[in-house]
Protein backbone atom coordinates (compact mmCIF):
# COMPACT_ATOMS: atom_id res chain seq x y z
CA UNK A 1 0.00 0.00 0.00
CA UNK A 2 0.98 3.23 -1.21
CA UNK A 3 1.09 6.38 1.20
CA UNK A 4 1.29 9.69 0.22
CA UNK A 5 2.41 12.12 3.32
CA UNK A 6 2.46 9.46 6.09
CA UNK A 7 1.80 9.92 9.47
CA UNK A 8 2.73 7.40 11.53
CA UNK A 9 -0.87 6.49 12.41
CA UNK A 10 -2.03 5.74 9.14
CA UNK A 11 1.49 3.61 8.75
CA UNK A 12 -0.03 1.69 11.41
CA UNK A 13 -3.57 1.27 10.19
CA UNK A 14 -4.21 3.01 13.08
CA UNK A 15 -7.22 5.30 11.55
CA UNK A 16 -7.86 8.74 13.84
CA UNK A 17 -8.28 12.25 13.14
CA UNK A 18 -5.93 15.03 13.93
CA UNK A 19 -9.11 16.45 15.63
CA UNK A 20 -9.55 13.55 17.71
CA UNK A 21 -6.24 12.97 19.60
CA UNK A 22 -4.43 15.33 21.74
CA UNK A 23 -1.40 14.98 20.17
CA UNK A 24 0.31 16.97 16.62
CA UNK A 25 0.19 13.61 14.66
CA UNK A 26 4.06 12.58 13.26
CA UNK A 27 4.89 12.57 9.32
CA UNK A 28 7.21 10.46 8.78
CA UNK A 29 9.34 11.96 6.68
CA UNK A 30 8.93 15.42 7.15
CA UNK A 31 8.31 17.95 10.24
CA UNK A 32 5.36 19.36 10.87
CA UNK A 33 5.45 23.05 10.33
CA UNK A 34 4.74 23.82 14.15
CA UNK A 35 6.61 24.38 17.47
CA UNK A 36 6.75 24.51 21.39
CA UNK A 37 5.86 27.54 22.81
CA UNK A 38 6.96 27.90 26.09
CA UNK A 39 4.51 30.30 27.12
CA UNK A 40 2.07 28.26 26.53
CA UNK A 41 2.72 25.93 29.53
CA UNK A 42 3.32 29.20 31.97
CA UNK A 43 0.05 30.26 30.65
CA UNK A 44 -2.01 27.57 30.75
CA UNK A 45 -4.61 26.64 33.71
CA UNK A 46 -3.33 23.15 34.24
CA UNK A 47 -0.90 22.50 37.17
CA UNK A 48 0.85 20.09 35.07
CA UNK A 49 1.78 22.21 32.81
CA UNK A 50 2.92 24.94 35.29
CA UNK A 51 4.97 22.86 37.10
CA UNK A 52 6.56 21.79 33.99
CA UNK A 53 7.41 25.36 32.85
CA UNK A 54 8.88 25.75 36.64
CA UNK A 55 11.12 22.41 35.48
CA UNK A 56 12.24 23.70 32.04
CA UNK A 57 13.27 26.88 33.89
CA UNK A 58 14.60 25.61 36.31
CA UNK A 59 16.75 23.46 34.24
CA UNK A 60 17.63 26.45 31.68
CA UNK A 61 18.83 28.53 34.67
CA UNK A 62 20.63 25.89 36.21
CA UNK A 63 23.44 26.36 33.35
CA UNK A 64 24.18 29.71 35.24
CA UNK A 65 24.77 27.85 38.39
CA UNK A 66 27.54 25.79 36.08
CA UNK A 67 29.17 28.76 34.42
CA UNK A 68 29.32 30.05 38.34
CA UNK A 69 31.01 27.22 39.57
CA UNK A 70 33.64 27.27 37.38
CA UNK A 71 31.71 24.24 34.78
CA UNK A 72 31.19 26.24 32.05
CA UNK A 73 32.23 23.26 29.52
CA UNK A 74 29.64 21.18 30.74
CA UNK A 75 27.13 24.15 30.99
CA UNK A 76 28.04 24.42 27.21
CA UNK A 77 27.77 20.84 26.59
CA UNK A 78 24.53 20.45 27.97
CA UNK A 79 23.39 23.52 26.17
CA UNK A 80 24.46 22.23 22.66
CA UNK A 81 23.02 18.41 23.09
CA UNK A 82 19.34 20.49 24.01
CA UNK A 83 19.87 22.91 21.04
CA UNK A 84 17.91 19.89 19.14
CA UNK A 85 15.60 17.61 19.86
CA UNK A 86 14.94 15.75 15.99
CA UNK A 87 12.52 12.99 17.69
CA UNK A 88 9.68 15.75 18.15
CA UNK A 89 10.01 16.30 13.96
CA UNK A 90 9.03 20.02 14.63
CA UNK A 91 9.50 22.62 12.49
CA UNK A 92 10.13 22.89 8.61
CA UNK A 93 13.07 20.18 8.04
CA UNK A 94 12.14 17.93 5.26
CA UNK A 95 13.83 15.11 6.63
CA UNK A 96 13.23 15.45 9.86
CA UNK A 97 17.11 16.05 11.10
CA UNK A 98 17.80 19.41 12.26
CA UNK A 99 21.61 20.72 13.59
CA UNK A 100 22.67 21.82 16.96
CA UNK A 101 24.27 25.08 17.71
CA UNK A 102 27.91 25.24 17.92
CA UNK A 103 29.53 25.85 21.17
CA UNK A 104 30.67 29.51 20.21
CA UNK A 105 26.65 30.06 19.96
CA UNK A 106 26.21 28.18 22.85
CA UNK A 107 28.72 29.71 25.27
CA UNK A 108 27.00 33.70 23.80
CA UNK A 109 23.83 32.60 24.98
CA UNK A 110 25.58 31.60 28.46
CA UNK A 111 27.47 34.81 28.05
CA UNK A 112 23.94 36.64 29.06
CA UNK A 113 23.67 35.07 32.83
CA UNK A 114 26.87 37.62 33.27
CA UNK A 115 26.64 40.29 30.98
CA UNK A 116 22.67 40.89 32.47
CA UNK A 117 22.95 41.00 36.30
CA UNK A 118 19.27 40.27 36.98
CA UNK A 119 19.32 36.87 34.51
CA UNK A 120 22.85 36.28 36.68
CA UNK A 121 20.39 36.96 39.93
CA UNK A 122 17.30 36.02 39.50
CA UNK A 123 17.41 33.35 36.07
CA UNK A 124 15.38 33.56 33.16
CA UNK A 125 11.06 34.19 33.77
CA UNK A 126 10.70 32.76 30.37
CA UNK A 127 14.02 31.73 29.05
CA UNK A 128 13.00 32.60 25.17
CA UNK A 129 13.90 35.61 26.07
CA UNK A 130 17.39 34.60 24.77
CA UNK A 131 16.19 35.64 20.88
CA UNK A 132 15.90 39.19 22.52
CA UNK A 133 19.88 38.74 22.87
CA UNK A 134 21.09 36.08 20.52
CA UNK A 135 21.55 36.61 16.80
CA UNK A 136 20.23 33.31 15.29
CA UNK A 137 18.08 31.93 18.37
CA UNK A 138 14.48 31.83 16.95
CA UNK A 139 11.45 29.84 17.41
CA UNK A 140 12.89 26.49 16.13
CA UNK A 141 15.88 26.55 18.59
CA UNK A 142 13.67 27.96 21.73
CA UNK A 143 11.41 24.60 20.95
CA UNK A 144 13.79 22.47 20.42
CA UNK A 145 15.24 23.65 23.58
CA UNK A 146 11.97 23.07 25.69
CA UNK A 147 11.43 19.31 24.08
CA UNK A 148 15.10 18.52 25.61
CA UNK A 149 14.33 19.60 28.49
CA UNK A 150 11.12 18.23 28.99
CA UNK A 151 11.69 15.09 27.00
CA UNK A 152 11.24 12.76 30.08
CA UNK A 153 8.05 13.62 30.36
CA UNK A 154 6.84 13.58 26.26
CA UNK A 155 8.37 10.30 26.59
CA UNK A 156 5.61 8.93 29.15
CA UNK A 157 3.22 11.06 27.10
CA UNK A 158 3.77 9.09 24.23
CA UNK A 159 3.64 5.75 25.97
CA UNK A 160 0.32 6.60 27.55
CA UNK A 161 -1.28 8.08 23.69
CA UNK A 162 0.60 4.63 22.29
CA UNK A 163 -0.95 2.71 24.68
CA UNK A 164 -4.57 4.76 24.22
CA UNK A 165 -5.05 4.06 20.62
CA UNK A 166 -2.86 1.00 20.43
CA UNK A 167 0.40 2.10 18.10
CA UNK A 168 3.41 -0.86 18.11
CA UNK A 169 6.19 0.26 20.24
CA UNK A 170 9.56 -0.91 20.30
CA UNK A 171 12.94 -0.62 21.89
CA UNK A 172 14.82 2.34 20.87
CA UNK A 173 17.71 4.18 21.90
CA UNK A 174 17.42 7.98 22.86
CA UNK A 175 20.82 9.50 22.04
CA UNK A 176 20.22 12.45 25.59
CA UNK A 177 17.64 12.76 27.51
CA UNK A 178 17.25 14.92 30.27
CA UNK A 179 17.65 13.98 33.97
CA UNK A 180 15.80 16.63 36.37
CA UNK A 181 17.73 14.67 39.50
CA UNK A 182 21.00 15.08 38.10
CA UNK A 183 20.13 18.54 36.00
CA UNK A 184 21.99 16.87 33.41
CA UNK A 185 21.94 14.96 30.02
CA UNK A 186 21.84 11.09 30.11
CA UNK A 187 23.41 9.52 26.95
CA UNK A 188 22.22 6.64 25.47
CA UNK A 189 18.88 5.89 27.30
CA UNK A 190 16.75 2.12 26.26
CA UNK A 191 13.01 3.22 26.43
CA UNK A 192 9.57 2.12 24.26
CA UNK A 193 8.95 4.24 21.61
CA UNK A 194 7.40 4.02 18.87
CA UNK A 195 10.14 4.30 15.61
CA UNK A 196 10.08 5.42 12.39
CA UNK A 197 9.91 2.50 10.14
CA UNK A 198 11.67 4.71 7.55
CA UNK A 199 14.72 5.68 9.17
CA UNK A 200 13.91 3.66 12.76
CA UNK A 201 14.39 6.64 14.33
CA UNK A 202 12.28 6.81 17.53
CA UNK A 203 9.47 9.23 17.67
CA UNK A 204 7.86 11.51 20.41
CA UNK A 205 4.37 12.83 20.52
CA UNK A 206 3.66 16.50 21.85
CA UNK A 207 0.78 17.84 23.18
CA UNK A 208 -1.05 19.97 20.47
CA UNK A 209 -2.15 22.54 23.35
CA UNK A 210 1.63 23.13 23.23
CA UNK A 211 1.76 24.33 19.78
CA UNK A 212 2.27 27.62 17.99
CA UNK A 213 3.10 29.13 14.63
CA UNK A 214 6.10 31.67 16.16
CA UNK A 215 6.29 32.09 20.05
CA UNK A 216 4.22 34.48 22.04
CA UNK A 217 7.53 36.04 23.29
CA UNK A 218 9.87 36.62 20.07
CA UNK A 219 12.15 39.01 17.91
CA UNK A 220 9.89 40.14 15.49
CA UNK A 221 6.57 40.87 17.42
CA UNK A 222 9.61 42.97 19.79
CA UNK A 223 11.08 44.75 16.75
CA UNK A 224 7.61 45.64 15.43
CA UNK A 225 5.68 47.19 18.60
CA UNK A 226 7.54 47.47 21.11
CA UNK A 227 11.66 48.51 20.55
CA UNK A 228 12.38 52.26 20.50
CA UNK A 229 13.87 52.11 16.81
CA UNK A 230 14.66 56.11 17.43
CA UNK A 231 17.16 55.27 19.66
CA UNK A 232 18.34 52.26 18.27
CA UNK A 233 19.07 53.49 15.47
CA UNK A 234 20.90 57.16 13.40
CA UNK A 235 18.13 58.64 10.62
CA UNK A 236 18.72 56.54 7.71
CA UNK A 237 20.79 54.16 9.35
CA UNK A 238 19.77 50.49 7.99
CA UNK A 239 17.92 48.54 10.55
CA UNK A 240 20.60 45.73 11.75
CA UNK A 241 18.87 42.96 14.16
CA UNK A 242 22.39 42.42 15.40
CA UNK A 243 22.10 46.13 16.78
CA UNK A 244 18.80 45.45 18.67
CA UNK A 245 20.30 42.47 20.20
CA UNK A 246 22.96 44.76 21.42
CA UNK A 247 20.88 47.05 22.48
CA UNK A 248 18.68 45.26 24.87
CA UNK A 249 21.92 43.61 26.34
CA UNK A 250 22.60 47.45 27.45
CA UNK A 251 18.72 48.08 28.38
CA UNK A 252 17.10 45.03 30.43
CA UNK A 253 14.51 47.17 31.80
CA UNK A 254 13.05 47.57 28.23
CA UNK A 255 13.10 43.73 27.34
CA UNK A 256 11.41 43.34 31.25
CA UNK A 257 8.59 45.74 30.08
CA UNK A 258 8.02 43.94 27.05
CA UNK A 259 7.69 40.11 28.99
CA UNK A 260 5.20 42.40 31.45
CA UNK A 261 3.40 43.35 28.44
CA UNK A 262 3.01 40.10 27.19
CA UNK A 263 2.61 38.04 30.49
CA UNK A 264 -0.33 41.02 30.81
CA UNK A 265 -1.84 40.10 27.32
CA UNK A 266 -1.87 36.05 27.95
CA UNK A 267 -5.28 35.71 27.11
CA UNK A 268 -4.74 36.79 23.57
CA UNK A 269 -1.56 33.61 23.52
CA UNK A 270 -3.63 30.51 22.12
CA UNK A 271 -2.21 27.45 20.34
CA UNK A 272 -2.36 27.02 17.10
CA UNK A 273 -4.61 24.97 15.15
CA UNK A 274 -2.59 22.38 12.64
CA UNK A 275 -5.43 22.77 9.69
CA UNK A 276 -7.48 26.15 10.22
CA UNK A 277 -10.97 25.96 8.03
CA UNK A 278 -11.30 28.94 5.73
CA UNK A 279 -14.76 31.09 6.73
CA UNK A 280 -17.99 31.10 5.16
CA UNK A 281 -17.63 33.87 3.08
CA UNK A 282 -14.23 33.17 2.15
CA UNK A 283 -15.74 29.43 0.77
CA UNK A 284 -18.51 31.47 -0.76
CA UNK A 285 -16.33 33.64 -2.48
CA UNK A 286 -14.51 30.70 -3.74
CA UNK A 287 -17.48 29.07 -4.85
CA UNK A 288 -18.52 32.08 -6.99
CA UNK A 289 -15.38 32.69 -9.15
CA UNK A 290 -15.34 28.78 -10.23
CA UNK A 291 -18.94 28.70 -10.96
CA UNK A 292 -17.34 31.70 -13.17
CA UNK A 293 -14.21 30.02 -14.28
CA UNK A 294 -14.33 28.91 -18.12
CA UNK A 295 -13.30 25.30 -18.55
CA UNK A 296 -9.92 24.23 -20.33
CA UNK A 297 -6.96 26.50 -19.90
CA UNK A 298 -8.16 29.79 -21.00
CA UNK A 299 -6.40 32.59 -19.08
CA UNK A 300 -5.05 29.68 -17.09
CA UNK A 301 -8.38 28.77 -15.53
CA UNK A 302 -7.20 24.84 -15.21
CA UNK A 303 -4.63 26.59 -12.81
CA UNK A 304 -6.76 28.82 -10.85
CA UNK A 305 -9.71 25.74 -10.78
CA UNK A 306 -7.30 23.98 -8.99
CA UNK A 307 -5.84 26.27 -6.65
CA UNK A 308 -9.75 27.33 -5.12
CA UNK A 309 -11.07 23.06 -5.16
CA UNK A 310 -8.51 22.38 -2.98
CA UNK A 311 -8.54 25.25 -0.89
CA UNK A 312 -12.07 24.67 -0.83
CA UNK A 313 -12.34 20.99 -0.13
CA UNK A 314 -9.33 20.90 2.39
CA UNK A 315 -11.74 22.72 4.44
CA UNK A 316 -15.17 21.46 3.42
CA UNK A 317 -14.30 18.28 4.11
CA UNK A 318 -12.24 18.89 7.72
CA UNK A 319 -12.50 17.46 10.05
CA UNK A 320 -13.92 13.84 8.69
CA UNK A 321 -11.48 13.93 6.40
CA UNK A 322 -7.41 15.31 7.24
CA UNK A 323 -6.08 17.15 4.32
CA UNK A 324 -2.62 15.71 3.35
CA UNK A 325 -1.41 18.02 0.37
CA UNK A 326 -1.46 19.05 -3.29
CA UNK A 327 0.50 16.55 -5.22
CA UNK A 328 1.32 17.49 -9.19
CA UNK A 329 2.50 14.15 -11.13
CA UNK A 330 2.62 13.87 -14.92
CA UNK A 331 0.55 11.08 -16.81
CA UNK A 332 1.31 10.61 -20.68
CA UNK A 333 2.65 14.27 -20.79
CA UNK A 334 -0.47 15.81 -18.96
CA UNK A 335 0.45 17.32 -15.87
CA UNK A 336 -1.99 16.59 -12.95
CA UNK A 337 -3.10 18.16 -9.94
CA UNK A 338 -4.54 15.60 -7.08
CA UNK A 339 -5.48 16.31 -3.41
CA UNK A 340 -5.01 13.92 -0.90
CA UNK A 341 -6.87 13.13 2.29
CA UNK A 342 -6.14 10.92 4.61
CA UNK A 343 -9.13 8.54 5.39
CA UNK A 344 -9.72 8.67 8.92
CA UNK A 345 -12.66 6.02 8.65
CA UNK A 346 -15.02 8.58 10.94
CA UNK A 347 -18.12 8.26 9.06
CA UNK A 348 -19.81 5.11 8.03
CA UNK A 349 -19.10 5.97 4.00
CA UNK A 350 -15.39 6.40 4.73
CA UNK A 351 -14.89 3.17 6.79
CA UNK A 352 -17.01 1.16 4.29
CA UNK A 353 -14.30 3.20 1.19
CA UNK A 354 -11.42 1.66 3.54
CA UNK A 355 -12.77 -1.87 3.79
CA UNK A 356 -14.03 -2.75 0.41
CA UNK A 357 -11.97 -0.72 -1.58
CA UNK A 358 -8.33 -1.11 0.59
CA UNK A 359 -8.41 3.40 0.71
CA UNK A 360 -6.26 4.69 3.54
CA UNK A 361 -5.71 7.92 1.75
CA UNK A 362 -8.35 9.29 -0.59
CA UNK A 363 -7.22 10.99 -4.34
CA UNK A 364 -9.11 13.44 -5.80
CA UNK A 365 -8.19 14.37 -9.08
CA UNK A 366 -8.93 18.07 -10.45
CA UNK A 367 -10.33 18.76 -13.87
CA UNK A 368 -11.39 21.64 -15.21
CA UNK A 369 -12.88 20.13 -18.53
CA UNK A 370 -15.88 20.53 -20.20
CA UNK A 371 -16.70 17.30 -20.14
CA UNK A 372 -14.56 13.79 -19.14
CA UNK A 373 -13.57 12.08 -21.56
CA UNK A 374 -11.89 8.37 -21.69
CA UNK A 375 -8.52 9.52 -21.19
CA UNK A 376 -8.96 11.41 -17.65
CA UNK A 377 -10.85 8.40 -16.70
CA UNK A 378 -7.79 6.37 -17.17
CA UNK A 379 -5.57 8.16 -15.94
CA UNK A 380 -6.87 8.29 -12.44
CA UNK A 381 -7.39 4.42 -12.92
CA UNK A 382 -4.12 4.17 -13.97
CA UNK A 383 -3.16 6.09 -10.50
CA UNK A 384 -4.97 4.33 -8.38
CA UNK A 385 -3.48 0.80 -9.81
CA UNK A 386 -0.20 1.83 -8.27
CA UNK A 387 -1.54 0.89 -4.91
CA UNK A 388 -3.51 3.94 -3.54
CA UNK A 389 -6.43 2.23 -3.19
CA UNK A 390 -9.75 1.22 -5.40
CA UNK A 391 -11.47 4.77 -4.72
CA UNK A 392 -10.90 7.61 -6.60
CA UNK A 393 -12.81 11.02 -6.99
CA UNK A 394 -12.92 13.19 -10.61
CA UNK A 395 -13.85 16.33 -9.52
CA UNK A 396 -14.88 18.44 -12.64
CA UNK A 397 -17.12 21.20 -13.43
CA UNK A 398 -19.97 19.64 -14.61
CA UNK A 399 -21.76 15.50 -14.93
CA UNK A 400 -19.94 12.62 -16.90
CA UNK A 401 -21.53 12.19 -20.16
CA UNK A 402 -23.67 8.57 -20.05
CA UNK A 403 -20.99 7.20 -22.35
CA UNK A 404 -17.78 7.91 -19.30
CA UNK A 405 -20.50 7.07 -16.89
CA UNK A 406 -21.22 3.91 -18.58
CA UNK A 407 -17.07 3.41 -18.89
CA UNK A 408 -16.80 4.07 -14.95
CA UNK A 409 -19.36 1.44 -14.14
CA UNK A 410 -17.42 -0.78 -16.36
CA UNK A 411 -15.25 -0.41 -14.48
CA UNK A 412 -16.54 -1.15 -11.33
CA UNK A 413 -17.89 -4.49 -12.78
CA UNK A 414 -14.68 -5.66 -14.46
CA UNK A 415 -11.58 -4.37 -11.83
CA UNK A 416 -14.06 -3.26 -8.56
CA UNK A 417 -12.74 0.31 -8.86
CA UNK A 418 -14.77 3.23 -7.63
CA UNK A 419 -14.62 6.75 -9.73
CA UNK A 420 -16.95 8.89 -8.73
CA UNK A 421 -17.71 12.78 -9.67
CA UNK A 422 -18.28 15.74 -7.75
CA UNK A 423 -19.44 18.64 -9.69
CA UNK A 424 -19.58 22.38 -9.65
CA UNK A 425 -22.92 21.58 -8.06
CA UNK A 426 -21.86 19.17 -5.56
CA UNK A 427 -19.38 21.44 -4.47
CA UNK A 428 -21.97 24.32 -4.19
CA UNK A 429 -24.43 21.71 -2.51
CA UNK A 430 -21.29 20.98 -0.13
CA UNK A 431 -20.58 24.89 0.45
CA UNK A 432 -24.46 25.53 1.46
CA UNK A 433 -24.14 22.89 3.91
CA UNK A 434 -21.17 24.23 4.96
CA UNK A 435 -22.94 27.71 5.67
CA UNK A 436 -25.94 26.38 6.95
CA UNK A 437 -24.37 23.59 9.28
CA UNK A 438 -27.67 21.15 8.59
CA UNK A 439 -25.34 18.90 7.14
CA UNK A 440 -21.64 18.26 6.95
CA UNK A 441 -20.61 18.87 3.79
CA UNK A 442 -18.55 15.25 3.12
CA UNK A 443 -22.89 13.84 2.96
CA UNK A 444 -22.34 15.09 -0.74
CA UNK A 445 -19.40 12.83 -1.39
CA UNK A 446 -21.19 10.31 0.18
CA UNK A 447 -24.19 11.10 -2.01
CA UNK A 448 -22.24 10.56 -5.18
CA UNK A 449 -20.70 7.48 -3.71
CA UNK A 450 -24.22 6.00 -3.06
CA UNK A 451 -25.61 6.92 -6.19
CA UNK A 452 -22.72 5.14 -8.23
CA UNK A 453 -23.42 2.04 -6.70
CA UNK A 454 -27.33 1.80 -7.29
CA UNK A 455 -26.44 2.35 -10.52
CA UNK A 456 -23.37 -0.60 -10.55
CA UNK A 457 -25.14 -3.86 -12.01
CA UNK A 458 -26.00 -6.64 -9.29
CA UNK B 1 -65.58 5.16 7.15
CA UNK B 2 -64.58 4.86 10.40
CA UNK B 3 -64.34 7.41 13.11
CA UNK B 4 -60.65 6.64 13.84
CA UNK B 5 -59.75 7.28 9.99
CA UNK B 6 -61.05 10.72 10.24
CA UNK B 7 -59.22 11.31 13.68
CA UNK B 8 -56.12 9.98 11.81
CA UNK B 9 -56.54 12.26 9.05
CA UNK B 10 -57.30 15.22 10.94
CA UNK B 11 -53.91 14.75 13.06
CA UNK B 12 -51.83 14.00 9.57
CA UNK B 13 -52.93 16.69 7.65
CA UNK B 14 -52.44 18.83 11.15
CA UNK B 15 -48.91 17.88 11.60
CA UNK B 16 -48.08 17.96 7.60
CA UNK B 17 -49.64 21.15 7.56
CA UNK B 18 -47.52 22.74 10.10
CA UNK B 19 -44.34 21.02 8.51
CA UNK B 20 -45.25 22.56 5.29
CA UNK B 21 -45.29 26.37 7.07
CA UNK B 22 -41.95 25.82 9.17
CA UNK B 23 -40.49 24.32 6.23
CA UNK B 24 -41.71 26.82 3.42
CA UNK B 25 -39.84 29.29 5.45
CA UNK B 26 -36.42 28.24 5.38
CA UNK B 27 -37.27 27.27 1.68
CA UNK B 28 -38.17 30.58 0.55
CA UNK B 29 -34.99 32.21 2.40
CA UNK B 30 -32.56 29.71 1.04
CA UNK B 31 -34.25 26.76 -1.07
CA UNK B 32 -30.71 25.08 -1.90
CA UNK B 33 -30.09 24.85 1.58
CA UNK B 34 -29.75 21.04 3.18
CA UNK B 35 -31.99 19.86 5.58
CA UNK B 36 -30.29 18.54 8.67
CA UNK B 37 -31.16 15.19 9.46
CA UNK B 38 -33.30 15.21 12.41
CA UNK B 39 -36.23 17.25 10.58
CA UNK B 40 -35.42 14.58 7.95
CA UNK B 41 -36.44 11.84 10.42
CA UNK B 42 -39.42 13.44 11.50
CA UNK B 43 -40.87 14.43 7.28
CA UNK B 44 -39.83 10.71 6.50
CA UNK B 45 -41.64 9.83 9.86
CA UNK B 46 -45.12 11.83 9.00
CA UNK B 47 -44.62 10.57 5.03
CA UNK B 48 -44.37 6.84 5.95
CA UNK B 49 -47.79 7.22 7.89
CA UNK B 50 -49.31 8.85 4.80
CA UNK B 51 -48.55 6.80 2.45
CA UNK B 52 -49.92 4.24 4.43
CA UNK B 53 -53.30 6.17 5.07
CA UNK B 54 -53.77 7.11 1.39
CA UNK B 55 -52.88 3.96 -0.18
CA UNK B 56 -51.66 3.06 -3.84
CA UNK B 57 -55.14 5.21 -4.90
CA UNK B 58 -53.93 8.55 -3.03
CA UNK B 59 -50.11 8.58 -2.86
CA UNK B 60 -49.00 11.68 -4.82
CA UNK B 61 -46.63 9.40 -6.91
CA UNK B 62 -46.19 5.85 -7.12
CA UNK B 63 -42.42 5.43 -7.36
CA UNK B 64 -41.62 8.28 -4.12
CA UNK B 65 -42.24 6.60 -0.54
CA UNK B 66 -39.28 8.41 1.77
CA UNK B 67 -36.31 10.44 1.14
CA UNK B 68 -33.27 9.02 1.01
CA UNK B 69 -30.77 10.61 3.76
CA UNK B 70 -27.88 9.54 1.58
CA UNK B 71 -29.75 11.81 -1.12
CA UNK B 72 -28.96 15.36 0.79
CA UNK B 73 -32.24 16.83 -0.07
CA UNK B 74 -32.78 20.31 0.00
CA UNK B 75 -35.64 22.35 1.87
CA UNK B 76 -36.98 23.69 -1.62
CA UNK B 77 -37.47 19.19 -2.60
CA UNK B 78 -38.81 18.36 1.18
CA UNK B 79 -41.59 21.62 0.72
CA UNK B 80 -42.57 20.43 -2.61
CA UNK B 81 -43.22 17.23 -1.81
CA UNK B 82 -44.97 18.20 1.31
CA UNK B 83 -47.55 19.96 -1.13
CA UNK B 84 -48.04 17.51 -3.08
CA UNK B 85 -48.93 14.89 0.08
CA UNK B 86 -51.16 18.19 1.01
CA UNK B 87 -52.87 18.32 -2.24
CA UNK B 88 -53.54 15.00 -2.07
CA UNK B 89 -55.06 14.63 1.68
CA UNK B 90 -57.55 17.14 0.04
CA UNK B 91 -58.26 15.35 -2.71
CA UNK B 92 -59.02 12.06 0.06
CA UNK B 93 -61.18 14.65 1.78
CA UNK B 94 -63.15 15.79 -0.73
CA UNK B 95 -63.92 12.01 -2.07
CA UNK B 96 -64.96 11.45 1.20
CA UNK B 97 -67.17 14.45 2.39
CA UNK B 98 -70.45 14.77 1.70
CA UNK B 99 -72.68 18.34 1.57
CA UNK B 100 -75.47 18.01 4.69
CA UNK B 101 -77.32 20.66 6.81
CA UNK B 102 -75.11 23.44 7.52
CA UNK B 103 -72.54 22.65 5.72
CA UNK B 104 -69.73 19.69 4.72
CA UNK B 105 -69.88 16.39 6.94
CA UNK B 106 -67.48 13.28 6.67
CA UNK B 107 -70.20 10.26 6.96
CA UNK B 108 -68.60 7.74 9.53
CA UNK B 109 -70.03 4.51 10.75
CA UNK B 110 -71.72 4.58 13.84
CA UNK B 111 -70.82 3.41 17.62
CA UNK B 112 -73.55 1.50 19.74
CA UNK B 113 -75.90 4.06 20.95
CA UNK B 114 -74.84 6.51 18.49
CA UNK B 115 -77.59 8.40 16.76
CA UNK B 116 -77.74 8.71 13.22
CA UNK B 117 -78.61 10.71 10.29
CA UNK B 118 -81.21 9.72 7.46
CA UNK B 119 -78.37 7.38 5.54
CA UNK B 120 -77.47 5.85 8.67
CA UNK B 121 -74.41 7.52 9.19
CA UNK B 122 -73.01 9.67 12.32
CA UNK B 123 -72.47 13.10 10.25
CA UNK B 124 -68.79 14.83 11.59
CA UNK B 125 -68.92 18.52 10.24
CA UNK B 126 -65.89 19.76 8.25
CA UNK B 127 -65.20 22.47 5.68
CA UNK B 128 -65.93 22.73 2.58
CA UNK B 129 -63.89 21.37 -0.22
CA UNK B 130 -60.85 23.66 -1.00
CA UNK B 131 -61.67 23.20 -4.53
CA UNK B 132 -65.71 23.14 -5.03
CA UNK B 133 -66.50 21.56 -8.13
CA UNK B 134 -69.78 19.74 -9.34
CA UNK B 135 -69.75 15.89 -9.40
Amino acid sequence: MVLIRPRITDYHDILVSQSSVDFAIPLLDEDIPLYVDPFLLWKSPSQQDQALHTSLTNAFNRLSVLVKNGRKDDAIRDLVVASECSEVGLGYSRDRQGLRIGEGKASEILSLFEAIPEYGQNGFRHFEEIQLYIDGISRDRVSDICCSLLKSFLVDFTIDQCEMLGIPVDDAVLSTLYDYQQYSFRADQRVRLPVNPESGEPVIFVPKRWLRFAPWINFDDYFRDYCPRDDVFNPNEPQDRVKVLNYNRQNYGLVREYVDAKEREQEDCKADPLFTQIPVTSAKRKMSEIRKLPTGKTKKADRRYEDLASQLLASLLYPHLDFAEVQSRTDSGTLIRDLIFYNNRSVDFLDEICSEYGNRQLIMELKNVRAIKGEHVNQLNRYLAKGLGGFGVLVTRNQLPRAMRKNTLDLWSGQRKCIVTLTDEDLSLMVNAFESKQRPPIDVLKRSYVQFRRDCPG
Amino acid sequence: MKRAEVDTFEKLVGQLTSLYEELAVLSKKSPNDVINEFKLKIVNSLLAQANQFLGEKYVPFADFEVFDEDDVPRNSDVVLMLSQYLQCFEKYRADNIVPGVGGWHWPVDPEPGEETAKDGKVHIRTVAPKRLREK
